[in-house]
């Protein structure tokens, strides 16, 4: 079993580490080293930093500072909203609370990436293509991460909470110094959801941010792919740079994520 | 993504839902309501902007026409819509889409539940397998479809390997045969991680000692997979299904990087198609009908899954 999951394993990674092996050989070794395939296609011989020195050239540093707003943007602003609406659906008592959950589910059945192309005409009329707010904005409000939280929170004894209103805490006293630290896990899970929306992003800031200075890195490593005479050593030193920052990530919150797609139900 | 399994908390909301406190004191419920209101406002703006509006947006661009994405727009009614169905790319896209969806939808769940049955034993470094097969997910798929490019050459390393087994080179991405299946390799390969990860949550709120009880009946292995483990994964498995349908339904950017719908339209899914009206034609009224047809077709997945859940908790 520990060898059938090894060699899966192996053979989902093989690509990208082809790919990172790639990124650190002498761009004229690209192809050199494919045919005949060898252990060599997997080994860089002479390492090189040359490739990514190449790419920074470009305008692929700024894509890379774009991405990484956004990114950051998404997890914090989605991470709020996101948080703060299952609060409300969870844990408040209103009237109408099941329209505006109903409201919430029917929204966001709808893919985002099928209304892209009108959302684009709707954000243009408002003037603001070419924006970091045009970036992020998608990417904050998340149904899935809206369902994980309100999952978890529904989990969390309302015992609590009466203590605490009590004792005179504000609603807003018990998201955040009650709801919020007890729920780093679900906040985890959430946040990973909201990053790998927003680190994928293709089709949107393709539509929405054409400008060179706005671009994404996932647009500009495929644009720059598509380019004549393409620099393979650059592009995989991009695509190096672009899937170490997921995999930092997951090898970092790799307990969480489990429980990030199990949902709700597991503390509940 | 809405209806992940969540009998659990079910009877819990139910009791907060209930009447009873609610109506002891009306004054404290409706006191609730601003700070509730100022809570909930950002996403549910958030929800009826980014999702309500432009859906709406799309049924009114569609009933109008504006040539060549210039003013003045006419009111055309329904025209847009039978302009498509007489349009043989549109047409050829809804095919190439449903051939892929066939293929692709079971043969990503089946290696997404192989794999999470053997990723859920306790076997040493499980974790860092599970991430490692995870990865492609969160690897921007421009990024992944860009590496596969390259894969695919002529002088790639995939006909490299073929040389090496004195297989004579293959043209993959240019080939009519192999294009749709070079795409499904790599959505696959991109997507199955992503799945798994859903199916491994369900087998581990599968109660153990329905193993046991099936061992002490003398099952083996595949009796304990097919009595024990689908029949308890069947919601996850529900959902799995229609969510993965619906990813499947929107895939994109590894088309329009590897083949751009080629070679001669056999790889030209939906998306690509919505994209090439809206981008390049830049025909606003009949993107939009298109638009429309691919909501519209998500909504329908989705009605399906509600189906399959409700029946699946009977």
């Amino acid at each position: 079993m520990v060898l059938l999951g090894t060699l899966i394993a192996a053979a989902f990674v093989l690509p990208l580490w082809w790919t990172v092996a790639s990124a650190l050989r002498p761009q004229r070794e690209t192809f050199a080293t494919i045919s005949p395939v060898s252990l060599w296609t997997l080994v860089p011989r002479d390492l090189t930093l040359g490739n990514f020195t190449r790419l920074f050239d470009t305008d692929f540093a700024q894509a890379m500072l774009n991405s990484a707003i956004v990114t950051l943007g998404t997890l914090i602003g989605g991470l709020a909203i996101c948080a703060a609406a299952a609060f409300a659906l969870a844990v408040l008592q209103f009237p109408g609370r099941a329209v505006f959950f109903a409201v919430m589910v029917v929204s966001f059945l709808i893919p985002f990436d099928a209304i892209a192309i009108p959302l684009m005409s709707i954000f243009r009329g408002a003037g603001l293509e070419n924006s970091y707010l045009a970036l992020i904005l998608p990417g904050i409000g998340n149904g899935f991460a809206v369902f994980l939280l309100r999952g978890f929170f529904l989990g969390i004894p309302s015992e609590l909470t009466e203590a605490a209103r009590m004792d005179g805490l504000g609603w807003w006293g018990v998201f955040w110094r009650i709801y919020l630290p007890l729920s780093r896990p679900a906040l985890i899970g959430a946040g990973l959801i909201l990053f790998v929306f927003q680190w994928q992003a293709y089709l949107w800031p393709l539509l929405i941010a054409p400008d060179p200075e706005m671009k994404v890195a996932p647009v500009a490593i495929a644009q720059f792919a598509g380019q004549q005479g393409v620099d393979f050593g650059a592009i995989f030193a991009g695509a190096t740079m672009t899937l170490l920052v997921p995999l930092l990530v997951l090898l970092f919150f790799q307990r969480y994520f489990t429980q990030s797609v199990s949902a709700s139900g597991v503390k509940g | 993504m809405v209806t992940t399994p969540d009998t659990r908390t079910a009877p819990r909301s139910a009791r907060r839902l209930g009447g009873g406190r609610g109506r002891r004191s009306g004054r404290r419920r409706y006191g609730d309501l601003p700070i509730a209101l100022t809570f909930l406002l950002p996403a549910v703006i958030a929800a009826v902007v980014l999702r309500l509006w432009p859906t709406a947006r799309a049924v009114w661009d569609s009933l109008r026409s504006t040539p060549l994405g210039v003013e003045p727009t006419r009111w055309v009614g329904l025209d847009q819509f039978r302009w498509l169905i007489d349009d043989p790319a549109f047409l050829n896209s809804l095919k190439v889409t449903l051939l892929f969806g066939i293929i692709v939808n079971p043969l990503q769940i089946a290696v997404a539940l192989v794999l999470a049955v053997i990723f859920n034993e306790r076997i040493r470094g499980a974790g860092l397998m599970r991430t490692l097969v995870f990865l492609p997910v969160a690897i921007p798929q421009s990024v992944s479809a860009v590496i596969w490019a390259v894969a695919f050459r002529p002088d790639g390393p995939l006909n490299g390997i073929l040389d090496r087994l004195g297989i004579a080179p293959q043209g993959f991405l240019t080939s009519p045969g192999q294009a749709l299946p070079s795409i499904i390799l790599v959505v696959s390969w991109i997507g199955v991680g992503y799945w798994m990860m859903f199916l491994i949550a369900g087998l581990k709120e599968i109660d153990p000692t329905l193993y046991e009880a099936a061992g002490l009946d003398g099952a083996g292995r595949w009796a304990r997979f097919r009595h024990v483990t689908v029949p308890q994964l069947r919601r996850q498995l529900a959902f799995v299904l229609v969510a993965d349908t619906i990813s499947n339904l929107l895939v994109f950017a590894p088309v329009q990087i590897l083949t751009n719908g080629g070679p001669n339209g056999r790889t030209n899914l939906i998306m690509n198609d919505v994209f090439e009206r809206a981008y390049t034609q830049v025909d606003v009224g009949a993107a939009s009908a298109a638009t429309v047809v691919v909501v519209v077709i998500a909504l329908a997945i989705v009605l399906v899954q509600f189906r399959l859940l409700s029946r699946g908790s009977d």
